[in-house]
């Protein structure tokens, strides 16, 4: 990957489950340091579309680079999928599962040593969780655990964070915390994609915006993309949050 | 008999110094093992395996006589984890699926088994095991299969511990769940060879299953659990082989070795459990830590 060019580009790219759902027609570029909003209705293709970058859904038309290359190297691509299943009794601490992001660099017969107990230290340190090292992962809050993954997710040293719904379910203070780290990340470089069906958000946070709903209904800065008629075009008769208000957007005349 | 000489005394026969190098080895590698078993919830499939192997040790025994045992069983065992890591992830498997393996593969083991002169004997031998009759040249083969497993687990443990604690997040991370169960079941089905030989099909789940199960109570520390299995495993081991030496040898009562020593895994296990309560009664007793109201008094934490 070269340091100036862009951390993933899609031209007319399709990601199709082997069942059949899938989304289409993405062309989208990001570069360090950007961050992308995902938006769309449930069902929109939001997560297929962030596990098609990832690799675990197929790439069915058009093409992927990421880095440069066709396939993602080992830990450039962070994840943080949405509220995991996860067992609360699994004996388990914060600093350990944080490090699980660090395997994949380490491969199977290197265990972590200074630089990546350090490295988990600082992913702790940015997501505000350092002083809960220790503590049992099922013992966190909602939100907290929510932090956790996202510090994983840094531990690996990500080119490109993919965050899946990161802020459903979460208070205020996760919320707010959690926008932190994303602004952090940004002046660092890392280039981040972000699903949400939470618009006022995107504007907080992210400089473009993806608008999808089975296939890209636009794709831009914020304030391009968000128009009251892409809107409608991807949320018809589906409630949707502006402005911390939640309305229901009307269909399209004669849509 | 002095307890000297049933606690260490006893293990200078060459029989019984086999029996407990065999066991202590097998039984630190299934603790191992049987921690990932506990952690993934594979004790219903771990059942299947060890039912899976009798049909493989049938018949290499019919073949081969003694020497047949390991590797017919490791062939039935190594078919059976493929098939059964196959069964998980086409979706298809179930607690009836495990069954449905579990008793054909057993039935098909005692077909195997009556057609030979010395059924009952045999049948019980393959049941119940024969530590204490583990031939001088056996103990090498019994001592591979269980490092195998040792070692198969060993350079996979940190994949296996993701795996266990978050599957999704394990294959977004790049890795490949079907190598990592393929390995994971070739490993129990390898300590399920070993422990079939030596306490037999019905009785090594416990060496498998009582360990992990007893370390979980002992710790919540993720990586104490596997030391803590493993000691417990192999101090089970030698108390039950000096258990079983101790009574029958002592006071004349001719207990089985294999299922005394499973039933000294158990105890180990009753006792632990019960230091457990007490302590969580304790606990519960005692007034919260500062710590815990504290955080309990964040704004903002659920």
């Amino acid at each position: 990957m070269t340091d100036s060019g862009p951390v993933l580009v899609l031209q007319d790219a399709a990601f199709r489950h082997p069942g059949g759902a899938g989304v289409t027609g993405l062309r989208l570029s990001v570069d360090p340091g950007q961050a992308v909003a995902v938006i769309g209705p449930n069902g929109a293709g939001k997560s297929t579309l962030l596990r098609g970058i990832l690799g675990l859904v197929p790439l069915v038309e058009g093409s992927m680079r990421v880095g440069g290359a066709e396939h993602a190297a080992d830990g450039m691509i962070g994840f943080l999928p949405q509220s995991s299943d996860l067992d609360p009794d699994f004996p388990i601490s914060l600093e350990q599962v944080v490090m699980q992001g660090r395997y994949r660099r380490l491969g199977f017969l290197r265990w972590p040593g200074r630089r990546d107990r350090e490295l988990v230290r600082g992913a702790l340190e940015t997501v505000g969780l350092v002083e809960r090292a220790r503590t049992r992962f099922g013992e966190l809050s909602g939100g907290q655990r929510q932090r956790g993954m996202l510090a994983r997710a840094l531990a690996s040293e990500p080119a490109l964070l993919l965050l899946d719904e990161p802020f459903n379910g979460l208070d205020q203070v996760n919320r707010d915390a959690l926008i932190d780290t994303i602004r952090t990340l940004k002046a660092r470089g890392v280039a981040i994609i972000v699903s949400t069906h939470d618009l006022e958000l995107a504007r907080r946070v992210c400089d473009s915006v993806l608008l999808v709903n089975g296939s890209q209904i636009g794709c831009g800065p914020v304030d391009d993309v968000l128009t009251l008629e892409n809107i409608q075009e991807c949320f018809e008769g589906v409630e949707v949050e502006i402005d911390e208000h939640t309305v229901v957007v009307p269909g399209h005349e004669g849509h | 008999m002095s307890l000297g000489d049933m606690l260490f005394g006893a293990f200078a026969l060459p029989f019984m110094g086999r029996a407990l190098l065999v066991l202590v080895v097998l039984s630190v590698v299934a603790g191992i093992v049987g921690v990932l078993v506990n952690l993934r919830g594979l004790e219903f499939i771990s059942d299947g395996l060890t039912h899976a192997v009798f049909p493989g040790l049938a018949i290499g025994l019919a073949v081969g006589g003694t020497a047949g045992l390991v590797p017919g069983a490791a062939i039935a065992a190594l078919i059976g984890a493929v098939l059964l890591t196959l069964f998980v992830r086409a979706g298809v498997t179930s607690d009836a699926a495990v069954a449905v393996v579990l008793t054909a593969t057993f039935s098909v083991g005692v077909l195997v088994v009556s057609r030979s002169d010395d059924y009952s004997g045999e049948l019980e031998a393959l049941l119940f095991g024969r530590v204490l009759t583990i031939a001088p040249e056996d103990v090498v083969p019994l001592l591979v299969v269980s490092l195998i497993a040792a070692v198969a687990v060993g350079a996979t443990l940190k994949q296996q511990v993701f795996r266990a604690f978050d599957p999704h997040g394990s294959r977004a991370a790049g890795d490949r769940g079907l190598a990592l169960d393929l390995v994971l079941n070739a490993s129990i089905a390898l300590v399920v060879v070993a422990g079939a030989s030596t306490v037999g099909t019905l009785l090594v789940l416990a060496l498998l299953i009582v360990p992990g199960a007893s370390a979980r109570l002992a710790t919540v520390r993720l990586w104490w659990l596997f030391p803590v299995a493993a000691a417990v495993g192999a101090v089970s081991a030698w108390l039950g082989l000096a258990v079983g030496f101790g009574v029958s040898v002592g006071a004349g009562i001719d207990l089985p070795a294999g299922s005394t020593v499973v039933a000294v895994f158990v105890v180990v296990y009753a006792l632990m459990l019960g230091a457990r309560l007490v302590r969580d009664r304790m606990a519960r007793r005692a007034p919260a830590r500062p710590e815990t109201t504290r955080l309990a008094d964040v704004p903002g934490e659920r």
